[in-house]
C-alpha cells in the first residue's frame, strides 16, 4: 500500500484494539486490586508504567480503560453516523418540506453547548458507559447528517440515478443501493474524526467525575485521579494521556489517509 | 394500432422565481413496431418529451396539461407503485452518455441483473445467466469478462451496448433512445444504429429516438417528427420530411443539414 498514512493509522489503531481485546491475557495484574505497600511506585522493573495513589498498577488500568475509550468511540460514533445517515439522506433525497423540517432541527441541535447538554442528561440519567455512549450518539449527529445531505444534493441529479428511476427502481432501493454507497466515502472519514472526538469526549466527562465510574478505569479518570498528585507521580498523568494522544493520532491518520485513497 | 398517444402536452420548468415553458402542447403518436425519429434544435424540448413519458422528468419539471396514454393506460394518472412497474419493464430507455448513466460503483453485470431482478421472479444465478445472454445479444465481445467489468474500464461504445443489454433486459415494448450516439464516434454509431435497428425486426419493439442530426433520421426513421421551441411543428412519412418540407424550420434543419452534406 503507497497510502503511508493510512498504513500508519491503521497500525496504530489495531495496536490498541489488540490490547483492548486481549486485556486480560497481557495485563501484568489486576486493574483495581489495591497494593497498600506499593503506593505512588515510580515506573520500574515490576511496575513498567508505575502504580497509583492506591497502589493499583498503572499498565494494567490503561490496558482495561482502552477497552472502555475505543468502544465508546465506536459506539458512539456508530450511532451518530446511522442517524445521520437517516436523516441526511431522506433530507437531501426528497428536499422541499422535508430537508427544511430536518435541517431545522438539525440547526436548533447545533444551537446547544454539546458538551453542557451531555453534562445535563448525564446529570438526570446517572454517568454509566452505557448512557454515555448514546448522548455522546444522539449528540453528534448532525455533522453527518448534513454531510450526507450535501453529497446526496449533488449525487442525485447524476445521470446514473435518473437512469435507475427509469429501469424502475424504487426511492428507497436508489437511496440504499446507489446513493449511500457512493457518498459513503466522506461519511467514512468523517466517523473516524469523530471516534476520536467521541474518545476525548468522554475522557473530558470521566475528567469531571461524570463519565465511567471507579473504579472501572478508563482513561479520562485515571486522569482525574492524577491531578492531585501530578507534583510527585508525573507518570498518572503522562501515561494515559499517552495514550488517548496517540489513539486519537491514529484516528486521524486514518482520516487523512482515507480522505487521500477516497478522493 | 396506437401505443403512445400524447395529446396537448405542456411541461413548465419552475425555477427560483419564475416559470419557464419548454413544453407548450406535444402531440405525438407512435404505432407498434414503428420507428418515430424527434428531431430539432438543442433546447426544442425533445428530451423533455421523451423523459415525460413515464415520468421522470427532473423535479422542477411539472407536467400542467395534456394526456399520455401508453397502450390504452393513462401514464399522468398512474400512481408511482405502478410506474414502477411500468419503468424498464413496458417502457425503457437508453441515454447519450452511458458512462454517466451507469453506476461507477457495480459491474455492468450487477446492474443489468438489476433490471432483471426489479421486473422478474429470478434469483441471482438465473439473472446471471440472462445476463451473460443479454451481453451476447447486444453483440459485447469477451461478454464473459465484460459482466464483470466496470463502466470505466470499458469504451464508450462497450458501454453504450451494455446499457442497451440493460434496457433490453425485460423485453420493453417501448424503447426511448435520447440520443445514444452522440458521444461516439462515426463508426462506432454505425454500428449501435444497426444494432439497434437489427434488435428491434428481432424483438419487435417501437421505438422513439431523438436526435439533432436529420442523416440518422433519414436512415432509421420511419416517421419523422420536427420540434421547434416546445412544439411539434411537422410530422409525416420520411420521404415526405425530406422531399417536400413544409414548416420553415423544418426547411432550415434541411438545409443546415444538406450544407454539412457538401463540405
Amino acid at each position: 500500500m503507497k497510502n503511508k498514512t493510512l498504513l500508519f493509522g491503521i497500525t496504530i489503531i489495531i495496536f490498541f484494539s489488540l490490547i483492548a481485546i486481549l486485556a486480560p491475557l497481557i495485563s501484568p495484574y489486576e486493574p483495581s486490586v489495591i497494593d497498600q505497600n506499593n503506593l505512588l511506585v515510580a515506573p520500574d522493573s515490576r511496575h513498567l508504567l508505575g502504580t497509583d495513589t492506591l497502589g493499583r498498577d498503572l499498565l494494567s488500568r490503561i490496558i482495561y480503560g482502552s477497552r472502555i475509550s475505543l468502544s465508546v468511540g465506536l459506539i458512539a460514533v456508530g450511532i451518530a453516523t446511522l442517524i445521520g445517515l437517516f436523516f441526511g439522506s431522506l433530507a437531501g433525497y426528497y428536499g422541499g418540506f422535508i430537508d427544511s423540517l430536518i435541517m431545522r432541527f438539525v440547526d436548533i441541535m447545533l444551537c446547544f453547548p454539546t458538551f453542557y447538554l451531555i453534562l445535563a442528561v448525564v446529570a438526570i440519567l446517572g454517568p454509566s458507559i452505557f448512557n454515555i455512549m448514546i448522548i455522546i450518539g444522539l449528540t453528534s449527529w448532525m455533522g453527518p447528517a448534513r454531510l450526507i445531505r450535501g453529497e446526496f444534493l449533488s449525487l442525485k441529479e447524476r445521470e446514473f440515478i435518473q437512469a435507475e428511476t427509469a429501469i424502475g427502481a424504487s426511492h428507497s432501493r436508489i437511496i440504499l443501493r446507489h446513493l449511500i454507497p457512493n457518498a459513503i466515502g466522506p461519511v467514512l472519514v468523517n466517523a473516524t474524526l469523530g471516534i476520536a472526538g467521541a474518545i476525548l469526549l468522554e475522557s473530558g466527562l470521566s475528567f469531571l467525575g461524570l463519565g465511567v465510574q471507579p473504579p472501572t478505569a478508563s482513561w479520562g479518570n485515571i486522569l482525574i485521579e492524577s491531578k492531585s498528585t501530578l507534583g510527585v507521580a508525573w507518570w498518572i498523568t503522562v501515561f494515559p494521556g499517552m495514550a488517548i494522544l496517540i489513539t486519537i493520532l491514529g484516528f486521524n491518520l486514518i482520516a487523512e489517509g482515507l480522505k487521500k485513497e477516497l478522493g | 394500432m396506437i401505443m403512445l398517444e400524447i395529446r396537448g402536452l405542456k411541461v413548465n420548468f419552475c425555477l427560483e422565481q419564475k416559470i419557464v415553458p419548454v413544453l407548450n402542447g406535444v402531440d405525438l403518436d407512435l404505432a407498434h413496431g414503428e420507428t418515430l425519429v424527434l428531431a430539432g434544435e438543442s433546447g426544442s424540448g425533445k428530451t423533455i418529451t421523451a423523459l415525460a413519458v413515464s415520468r421522470i422528468l427532473p423535479r422542477n419539471a411539472k407536467i400542467t396539461s395534456g394526456t399520455i396514454k401508453f397502450n390504452g393506460q393513462d401514464i399522468l394518472s398512474l400512481d408511482e407503485a405502478s410506474l414502477t412497474g411500468l419503468r424498464g419493464k413496458e417502457i425503457a430507455y437508453i441515454f447519450q452518455e452511458p458512462v454517466a448513466y451507469l453506476n461507477p460503483l457495480f459491474t455492468i453485470g450487477n446492474q443489468i441483473m438489476e433490471t432483471i431482478i426489479l421486473h422478474q421472479q429470478k434469483n441471482k444465478n438465473a439473472a446471471y445467466a440472462e445476463a451473460l445472454q443479454l451481453l451476447n445479444l447486444v453483440k459485447i465481445k469477451d461478454p464473459e469478462r465484460v459482466i464483470g467489468d466496470y463502466p470505466h474500464q470499458l469504451s464508450g461504445g462497450m458501454n453504450q451496448r451494455a446499457f442497451l443489454a440493460m434496457a433490453l433486459a425485460c423485453k420493453p415494448r417501448l424503447l426511448i433512445a435520447d440520443e445514444p450516439t452522440t458521444a461516439l464516434d462515426v463508426t462506432i454509431e454505425a454500428e449501435i444504429l444497426k444494432l439497434l435497428l437489427d434488435l428491434k425486426k428481432d424483438l419487435g419493439f417501437s421505438l422513439l429516438f431523438i436526435t439533432h442530426n436529420l442523416s440518422i433520421a433519414q436512415r432509421i426513421a420511419d416517421r419523422i417528427a420536427i420540434m421547434y421551441q416546445g412544439k411539434i411543428v411537422e410530422e409525416g412519412r420520411r420521404d415526405k420530411i425530406f422531399n417536400s418540407p413544409q414548416h420553415l424550420h423544418t426547411r432550415q434543419l434541411l438545409s443546415a443539414y444538406e450544407r454539412i452534406g457538401k463540405i
